[in-house]
């Protein structure tokens, strides 16, 4: 809890000073298992912010509300959001004086479903804390304990960048980048399968995409002013939902955010049919990485997305 | 209304027996977490171990896309050809809060103008629903005038019985398909059925864990279109249409024409969402709901007023589905209470 006490100081002190017009971050949401965008603007809110495990959702996106307004804002980013801030400014979406990041170090979240299936959805959250082998949730009347190898997020558990890439405040200790053990077992399980085969799943996937494209809504690097599939002149995807229009959406897609997807695992979180979109992306992100000795996008400012860039050491086999 | 026993055993022959004289669309495990109501070949693609879907089985009523007819323009003439109708089909494990989706829709498309699409599916398609078993955090039915027990709207209601099934026709359609399979049944000389399925829906009740009070909501919101409160909803709205999609009762389509060569083509219908930018943009430009507030606004002021306004029937049916999938916790539930709250205090 000490960083969210320290997350509310700094975001008191802004809001005061008026240095920052407004603060976005994770209040309470409507059941324990869920936390809420929050958009603070006056001190006597601040209280509402929250930080603890459950701080799933990736905020940056909402940074470009406020492209055109006055002011500067601030917001509460982990490792992985941190990442994302670095794609809006290399993609020029924002400006690095408008915005004032509030860097949390985090050591990882915990999957919800199982706090949902566990805590009454009426408790609220008190205290936390993380170990090195469990988290500790502590409710008005009780404490909660779940192992990090039961409750650990999937996403976390290659978790490149525990402490921001880019920050102006950080909250909490540094904890140093790690290496994952190897962060593409599953894509390389997917790899290993024959064509046919491989075909065969995507096509299963795909062909229950409602197409209601929150994938691409959440994507911080997705950020045109007017996407492809909401043209009605010309019609490059027709609305009709079936497997072709479906694969054509998810495709163009992954491969538009190709070298530039910073693996926040937002995609897959927002999902409602569970359409496993990372492994897509990180199957990308695999190819880019080995094709380009490029560390993953948004890791610093000063690498531009590989495919943004050309030098005379980019692989020309097909030359 | 009659009332039907059945072993647990003949529940699987006789889905078996309804797939082969029927397109009969169950309940499908699709991917862990992930139900959806598919067409089946038999029993054994059936998963009865669910609450709710994750998307509604509105879809076979009203497809997410429906070809609508066939077009040609070839040799100067204007040639339209129907499609071809749809098989008879069952609807197998409809839970109460779906089913009363279903009576949601009828107005819309079987009302002042009827459509003759929906009409000619809702007419070929038998409901079969199925008694909820437990009660998810999410469920407020209870609070939208339904419950996990009440399958008004039914052509046949299935209720788990110690040893097996109670089945209760409800329409002469419900009563037919007990006739014409009969074998599988027995009646039900104890009412013991009725009972079970009484006893299923006290016990039930009290499992709720959020009860919702609709009561002055729609009042206030007929005196109060402009509220900051629309605003500060909209503000983490992604503009995504996951509530609209996975909704029983959202009935927003648009129609378009895909015709390759220009001159054969097909035109069909496919949802749309109230969530999107464009859904109201219009032929020069002009979009009547400019910002995403105009558009939370709208699909709040639809489930809690609009339907009640044209057709006296909420517009939600309380399955939860937005509550659990909206991405950034916009709770329906949460909205009627603040709604309630401000409401009191105007």
């Amino acid at each position: 809890m000490k960083i969210q006490e320290k997350l509310r100081e700094i975001a008191r002190k802004l809001l005061a000073g008026g240095e920052a017009g407004v603060v976005i971050g994770y209040a309470a949401g409507s059941e324990v298992s869920r936390v809420v965008p929050a958009f603070i603007s006056r001190e006597e809110d601040v209280d509402r912010l929250v930080w603890n495990p459950l701080c799933i959702n990736n905020l940056v996106k909402y940074l470009l509300d406020y492209r055109h307004e006055p002011g500067k804002v601030a917001v509460v980013v982990k490792g992985c959001d941190s990442r994302a801030i670095v794609r809006l400014l290399q993609d020029n979406q924002i400006s690095r004086e408008q915005v004032i990041i509030l860097g949390i170090s985090c050591p990882g979240l915990i999957n919800p479903d199982l706090v949902a299936a566990r805590l009454d959805p009426e408790a609220q959250i008190k205290a936390v804390t993380t170990s090195e082998q469990d988290f500790s949730l502590q409710t008005e009347r009780e404490i909660f304990t779940f192992t990090r190898d039961e409750a650990l997020l999937e996403k976390c558990r290659y978790c490149e960048h525990h402490t921001p890439v880019i920050s102006d405040f950080i909250i909490g200790e540094e904890i140093p980048p790690t290496t994952p053990l190897d962060p593409f077992t599953a894509v390389k399980a997917l790899e290993e399968l024959p064509v046919e085969a491989r075909s065969a799943y995507w096509d299963k996937q795909f062909s229950r995409c409602l197409r209601c494209y929150a994938c691409r809504n959440v994507c911080p690097a997705c950020t045109c002013r007017e996407c492809i599939f909401d043209q009605a002149e010309p019609c490059w995807v027709t609305k009709a939902n079936n497997l072709s229009e479906n694969m054509a959406f998810h495709l163009i897609r992954a491969f538009h955010v190709a070298g530039r997807c910073v693996d926040c695992g937002e995609c897959d979180r927002v999902c409602p049919v569970n359409i496993p979109l990372s492994l897509l992306n990180r199957k990308i992100l695999k190819d880019v990485k080995e094709l380009f000795n490029v560390p993953t996008p948004g890791t610093s400012l000063e690498e531009l997305p590989a495919l943004g860039i050309f030098t005379n050491s980019d692989p020309d086999e097909f030359m | 209304m009659k009332a039907y026993i059945m072993t647990g055993d003949n529940l699987g022959a006789w889905l078996d027996t309804l797939a082969r004289d029927f397109t009969l669309i169950a309940p499908v495990k699709e991917e862990e977490n992930v139900i959806l109501f598919k067409p089946v070949k038999g029993f054994a693609e059936i998963n009865l171990n669910y609450t709710n879907s994750t998307v509604s089985p509105k879809g076979w009523i009203f497809p997410q896309t429906e070809e609508m007819f066939y077009f040609s323009t070839a040799g100067g003439q204007i040639n339209l050809t129907d499609v071809q109708a749809p098989r008879p089909a069952i609807i197998f494990g409809l839970r109460p809060c779906d089913i009363k989706g279903i009576l949601t829709l009828d107005p819309v498309f079987n009302g002042a103008y009827p459509d003759p699409y929906y009409q000619n599916r809702r007419e070929n398609t038998i409901l079969v629903g199925l008694c909820c078993t437990r009660v998810e955090r999410h469920c407020f039915c209870t609070s939208m005038g339904g419950g996990p027990t009440d399958g008004r709207g039914a052509d046949l209601l299935v209720t788990e019985i110690d040893g097996g099934y109670g089945l209760e026709a409800l329409t002469s359609r419900g009563e037919e398909l007990i006739h014409r399979y009969q074998g599988y049944f027995t009646p039900d000389q104890h009412s013991r059925v009725i009972l079970a399925r009484e006893e299923l829906g006290q016990k039930l009740a009290g499992q709720f864990t959020r009860t919702v009070d609709t009561t002055g909501v729609k009042e206030f919101l007929d005196q109060n279109f402009e509220l900051p409160y629309w605003d500060e909803i909209a503000r983490r709205c992604l503009g995504c249409g996951i509530c609209t999609y996975i909704c029983p009762t959202c009935h927003c389509f648009d129609i378009f024409d895909f015709a390759p060569d220009g001159e054969r083509g097909v035109r069909s219908r496919c949802w749309d969402s109230c969530m999107f930018s464009h859904f109201t943009r219009m032929a020069g430009g002009h979009n009547p709901r400019p910002t995403q507030k105009e558009r939370v606004r709208n699909r709040f002021l639809h489930k809690l007023k609009y339907h009640r306004d044209r057709y006296d029937l909420d517009g939600c049916v309380g399955c939860g589905r937005c509550v659990t999938k909206c991405p950034v916790n916009i709770d329906i539930r949460q909205i009627i209470a603040d709604l309630q709250e401000v409401a009191q205090h105007a």
